[in-house]
């Protein structure tokens, strides 16, 4: 049986009214019971003696970071929040700032083409599609990214480039895109069994770089599925990602 | 558990859904569950689009904050734990069958499978069914000690019968509770309660 808190037992406590509060008291909660437990101290041992010592500044920033990681920014009050930090604070252009993309050490590159595309990398294919697609790189790796295409509607032709192989975060959305570029997993991955079911074009295990948000792309879904035989024996096959009508010169290094 | 975090649970497992399908998911009534969403919402822990919900992402840390309070029993109880790990070993064949159901090899290249062979499709519907098999006593272990998953069981088995009585649409299907989507809401509730990440 885990540790808990004197506070675990008051059946009456409300909800905090707030949602930042909630989360912040809830991790602090489960740190510090974490921390009980490991101490084998009394309640009352641990706050009098113990707590200083063993609930540090990085437990309270591993809380932080865990916010952040949901995509929540911090209001700030004073603008120099925002220059000092600005990966925990709104931004004051509420530009968001996760459109630079992903860039994978190894996504092979090509030059600009005579009909304007360029290799900006690879991925594994699903299914064997009928035709290659072509579309808008969108990235989405937030929930609240998630919630605002929810309500708003995903733009067509949006051919979405994620990273959470196992559809946790987009599969509410997955019917409305157009095709799926995945950074991880396998085509027997969760992800590759939901686009599968929706036939909608889909890449996993994708090193991609120099496409940014907003880019027109192409998926190479003609090229062969990928096969439990090939991850098996190791057998490279894979379909290509061009980035359109780039510019002349600006070939991704 | 609460009643709030149950629904908030229920629907962090649906992660888009009505308020029947959170309260069938977890065996509310759809009037509490409709009634606990509405107050979600109200409290900006949840966000509801045409009648379909989704959780907040703060509030969902902050349930999943709780859940060493809520579980912190059953991730130390060792009948749990190796119902889990069951679950586990055998998600990898089911992972594999719902690949075969939706692809096919066609002279050497793996296609989406049209289901017109009706024989290759029998084959894996049997294939299936051994999965079931081979849960069924894990799902049993797995509801012993939390009563409530034993829901899991029931609609796996329903899934289960109406592929094998000829609708096919129960194995993968999304829009329902065919075979593979509550294997999958099961494996993303075992997920929770073990507070493991999915690994893809």
């Amino acid at each position: 049986m885990s540790a808990s808190l004197p506070s675990d037992a008051d059946r009456y406590a409300q909800p905090p009214a707030l949602p930042l509060v909630e989360a912040t008291l809830s991790l602090v909660q489960d740190m510090v019971r974490g921390k009980l437990k490991k101490s084998n101290m009394t309640w009352d041992q641990f706050r009098t003696a113990g707590a200083d010592a063993l609930i540090t500044q990085d437990d309270m920033r591993a809380v932080e970071a865990r916010i952040l990681a949901t995509g929540h920014r911090f209001a700030w009050s004073a603008g120099i929040s925002v220059s000092e930090r600005p990966e925990a604070y709104v931004r004051a252009d509420d530009a968001g700032g996760l459109d630079a993309g992903f860039a994978h050490p190894n996504a092979p590159s090509g030059p600009v083409q005579a009909d304007g595309r360029a290799l900006r990398g690879v991925g594994d294919n699903v299914v064997r599609q009928q035709q290659d697609l072509a579309g808008t790189a969108r990235y989405i790796r937030t929930r609240q990214q998630v919630m605002s295409y929810l309500s708003n509607g995903v733009p067509p032709g949006t051919i979405a480039v994620i990273d959470d192989s196992g559809g946790t975060l987009t599969a509410p959305l997955i019917e409305h895109f157009a095709g799926v570029i995945c950074a991880g997993g396998t085509v027997r991955s969760h992800l590759g069994i939901l686009t599968r079911e929706y036939n909608i074009p889909c890449l996993m295990n994708a090193k991609l770089a120099g496409v940014k948000e907003g880019d027109p792309v192409l998926i190479e879904t003609t090229a062969p599925a990928k096969t439990t035989e090939d991850y098996q024996q190791g057998i490279e096959r894979v379909a290509r990602i061009w980035l359109l009508n780039a510019a002349q010169g600006s070939s991704h290094g | 558990m609460d009643e709030r975090d149950l629904v908030l649970h229920g629907l962090a497992i649906k992660r888009h859904a009505t308020a029947a399908a959170v309260a069938d998911a977890i065996g509310l009534t759809e009037g509490a569950v409709s009634a606990s969403l509405a107050r979600a919402v109200a409290a900006n822990r949840a966000m509801e689009v045409d009648g379909a919900y989704v959780i907040a992402p703060l509030a969902g840390l902050a349930l999943e904050a709780r859940y060493g309070l809520h579980f912190g029993a059953l991730r130390e109880d060792a009948g749990f734990c190796r119902a889990y790990a069951a679950f586990e070993r055998i998600n990898r064949t089911l992972k594999n069958v719902i690949t075969d159901w939706q692809t096919m090899d066609v002279r050497g290249t793996r296609v989406a499978n049209p289901h017109t062979d009706k024989e290759y499709d029998a084959s894996i519907i049997d294939r299936l069914a051994t999965i079931h098999e081979q849960i069924e006593p894990v799902l049993a272990q797995l509801a012993q000690r939390l009563q409530r998953l034993g829901i899991y069981a029931r609609k796996l088995q329903a899934a289960l019968d109406a592929a094998e009585d000829g609708e096919p649409e129960w194995v993968s299907d999304i829009r329902r509770d065919s075979y593979h989507t509550v294997w999958f809401e099961l494996h993303e509730e075992l997920l929770r309660i073990m507070g493991r990440i999915r690994e893809e």
